[in-house]
């Protein structure tokens, strides 16, 4: 064994847009601004507790101080784990150097798996979502693409939530209108767990809530965000800002507003629960200032996600970016190369949860399509992040010299462990033209188009393993909640 | 040394918001005629304005400056514009409907109309159907403009047309919606006038329309 002194290695690509001086500067933008100006908070419980916490509270705003933000990032966990339902699986841990890429929430329009056109999204979409991502390898958690159109007005979040947690044991992010239907995803999270105490060792889900930019916390978003940090749900409070709109048209200063407004929710959870997970981020993008479309395929939103993973590397938070997503309306040359560009720069930023893998329309219409093909570029990019590997056995020294000039390595040992770290594509063609034009001519969409349907028609998923009593339970809180917004209208 | 309305609609096109005011009121105080400061002045610039963007020249945020220069000669030119009783654009209601936060789409399409000699009345986001109602009573709008950027909220300007029903005053003012996940079907269905796809376009259209 040979042995190597003070030797670097660099295991992944590396990648860095900042410098440390430029971090600290964009920090002290942060400092600057939470203590100067602070943000609008709209809900009184929590002024009242973040004013008994060393911030300061002036009607709806409050100004928080450069040490209590200190204390926040200095508490927050250096890893949380989260668990497959059944509580088997360690599914996902939210501690840096690892990334998941997922879905995203909530968008009015769903691509029809039959008909390839837009049309409402419905309640059966978020079990199709569910079950597609299950089955998807480079699919790290799960959103739902969508928001149900043909259930009871105001509960769409906690019937997608429902009926996805069934089908899926990767985790799932949720998101609810109130603080009442996130305790309601809440319940279920515990039936599927097996009990509160199950829940609280092996949570299964994280939830998903938005600060309004500028500066803002409007009361459901930081309600939703109180209910979690009081429960120890794991949780996303990320803003979508609008580069030029709601926010500077500088990344730089973009990255300032959006890091500031999330870090009321940071403070929060931490003064409420020391130690629980929350995750911030979000959707950086620009106005584009002809269209006035917020674009999700701009390349600015790319270099502006791997900017602010590195400033939530340098404090310590995880970061929730974005990538996979189009402003196209149709699966197209377009899509894929939106896709692809900030795919690879969420990986190789190392970003932590990635979503909107499967956004199309800017944001309008969810495609599970998009989420087929972003499922390969993922895997791409994933080998590339994962860099060269240099030792003794894969330096080969040894191989090259007993092969000499000539010859070939097909035979070898070495050959026959290692070929396998090649990735293989299964969407992505590399046939002879002979057998291209033998098997139909696919195109990229074809081939998307049939390897979705295909999981869609045969993949079993978790649901025949739900237990019974967890269904029926399930039921009753559902119709409970129907019961309660009856009540309310 | 009269006032050159050619410079001021440069300075409208260039969007000096101050420069514009201060010589709209100048032109006023030099006893100009009101309709030839709004039409030599300030509509010539934002005619040039709107063939620039339309061509790609100019871009949203410098279309919205000089709307608010605009906005800000309206401003001293209004009233001697009605008390001569000449023509020009009346005013806009606008608002994001009850449980809707979405504030920034709303925005633009108000500052747009501003631009096009609108006086504009923006009430804000997450509003009551009655604070629409009552507004329409108050201000006699010509337009009123709704903003909806969520399926659940979308309804919710139904029921503000249905209650300007009832108030008596649907047939004051003309109704247009707007917002990411409306469409022109939808815009039908709820019996508003005038759907809007966006801000620039959304002028266009209720011109035709208070027009016709
Ligand atoms: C930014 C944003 C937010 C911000 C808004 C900040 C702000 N200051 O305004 C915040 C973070 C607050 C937010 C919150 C939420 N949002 Co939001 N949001 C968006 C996003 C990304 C962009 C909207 C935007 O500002 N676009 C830029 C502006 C300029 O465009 P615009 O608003 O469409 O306006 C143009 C036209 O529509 C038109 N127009 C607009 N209004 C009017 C009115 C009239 C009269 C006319 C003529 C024209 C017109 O002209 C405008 C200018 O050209 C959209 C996605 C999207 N692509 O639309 C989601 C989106 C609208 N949000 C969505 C959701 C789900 C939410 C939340 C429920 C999320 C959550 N889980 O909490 C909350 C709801 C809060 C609430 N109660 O309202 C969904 C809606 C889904 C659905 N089924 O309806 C969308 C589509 C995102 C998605 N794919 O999930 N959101």
């Amino acid at each position: 064994m040979t042995f190597r002194t003070n030797y670097t290695v660099n295991k992944t690509t590396r990648f860095r847009l900042l410098s440390e001086d430029q971090k600290a500067r964009i920090y002290r933008g942060v400092i600057k601004t939470l203590n100067d100006t602070g943000a609008n908070v709209f809900h009184d419980e929590v002024r009242e507790i973040l004013g008994k916490n060393g911030c300061k509270v002036d009607g709806k705003r409050v100004r928080i101080p450069p040490e209590v933000v200190r204390d926040a990032l200095a508490s927050l966990p250096p890893t949380t784990t989260l668990y497959s339902w059944d509580g088997n699986e360690e599914m996902c841990y939210v501690e840096p150097g690892r990334s998941y890429f997922g879905p995203g929430p909530t968008p009015p329009n769903f691509n029809d798996p039959d008909t390839l056109e837009r049309r409402p999204y419905i309640r059966k979409d978020a079990t199709t979502v569910a079950r597609v991502c299950d089955a998807l390898p480079n699919i790290g958690y799960v959103q739902s693409l969508g928001s149900i159109s043909d259930v009871t007005n105001g509960l769409a979040d906690v019937y997608e939530f429902a009926d996805m947690i069934q089908n899926t044991r990767k985790i799932i992010m949720n998101w609810a209108f109130s603080e009442e239907n996130v305790a309601d995803e809440h319940r279920i999270g515990i039936v599927m767990a097996g009990g509160e105490e199950a829940f609280k060792q092996r949570p299964n889900f994280i939830h998903y809530s938005e600060p309004i930019s500028p500066l803002t916390s409007d009361v459901d978003a930081i309600g939703k965000c109180l209910y979690c940090a009081k429960h120890r749900i794991p949780q996303v409070y990320t803003p979508c800002c609008i580069g030029g709109a709601t926010v500077p048209a500088t990344h730089a200063g973009q990255i300032i507003v959006a890091m500031s407004e999330s870090m009321v929710g940071v403070v929060l959870s931490q003064i409420v629960n020391p130690g629980t997970c929350i995750i911030i981020g979000g959707v950086q993008s620009i106005l584009d200032m002809r269209r006035t479309i917020y674009s999700y395929g701009a390349p600015e939103l790319g270099i502006m996600s791997a900017a602010f993973t590195e400033m939530l590397n340098y404090v310590g938070l995880p970061m929730y970016s974005t990538s996979g997503c189009t402003d196209t309306k149709k699966m197209e040359l377009q899509s894929g190369i939106e896709a692809a560009f900030s795919i690879h720069m969420a990986m190789l930023s190392g970003a932590n949860f990635v979503h909107d893998n499967g956004y199309t329309e800017s944001g309008i219409t969810g495609d599970i399509f998009q989420t087929v093909m972003d499922d390969e570029i993922i895997g791409m990019s994933r080998l590339i992040a994962g860099g060269v590997e240099v030792n003794e056995e894969t330096l080969a020294v040894e191989e090259i010299c007993n092969i000499g000039p000539g010859g070939h390595y097909l035979y070898e040992d070495h050959t026959m462990k290692w070929f396998r770290h090649h990735w293989q594509p299964t969407l992505m063609d590399r046939n002879s033209y002979e057998d291209w034009d033998a098997q139909g001519r696919l195109t990229m969409k074809d081939r998307i188009v049939k390897k979705t349907r295909d999981i869609i028609e045969n993949y079993e998923g978790p649901a025949s393993r739900v237990p019974e009593d967890a269904k029926k339970d399930i039921q009753k809180i559902l119709d409970k909640a129907e019961e309660r917004v009856r009540s309310q209208s | 040394m009269a006032v050159d309305l050619g410079q001021m609609a440069e300075l409208l096109i260039a969007g000096k918001v101050d420069d514009v005011e201060k010589m709209t009121e100048q032109a006023i105080d030099d006893g100009m005629d009101p309709s030839d400061i709004l039409q030599k002045g300030l509509i010539a610039g934002m005619d040039v304005v709107g063939q620039r963007f339309k061509a790609c020249d100019m871009f949203i945020p410098e279309v919205l400056r000089s709307a608010k220069a605009m906005g800000a000669g309206m401003k001293q030119l209004r009233p001697k514009l009605v008390a001569s009783g000449a023509k020009m654009a009346g005013t806009m209601v606008i608002g994001t409907v009850k449980g809707d936060l979405h504030d920034i789409g709303k925005n633009l399409v108000g500052m747009m109309f501003e631009g096009a000699g609108f006086q504009v009345v923006n009430l804000g986001i997450d509003l009551d159907t009655q604070v629409f109602v009552d507004a329409v009573k108050e201000h006699k709008p010509e337009l009123l403009g709704m903003s909806a950027l969520l399926t659940t909220t979308m309804p919710k300007m139904g029921e503000v047309i249905n209650a300007l029903k009832e108030a008596g005053v649907r047939d004051q003012v003309k109704v247009m919606v707007g917002g990411a996940p409306v469409t022109e079907e939808f815009a039908k269905e709820i019996g508003a006038d005038i759907y809007g796809a966006n801000a620039a376009s959304s002028v266009d259209k209720a011109k035709e329309v208070l027009e016709a």
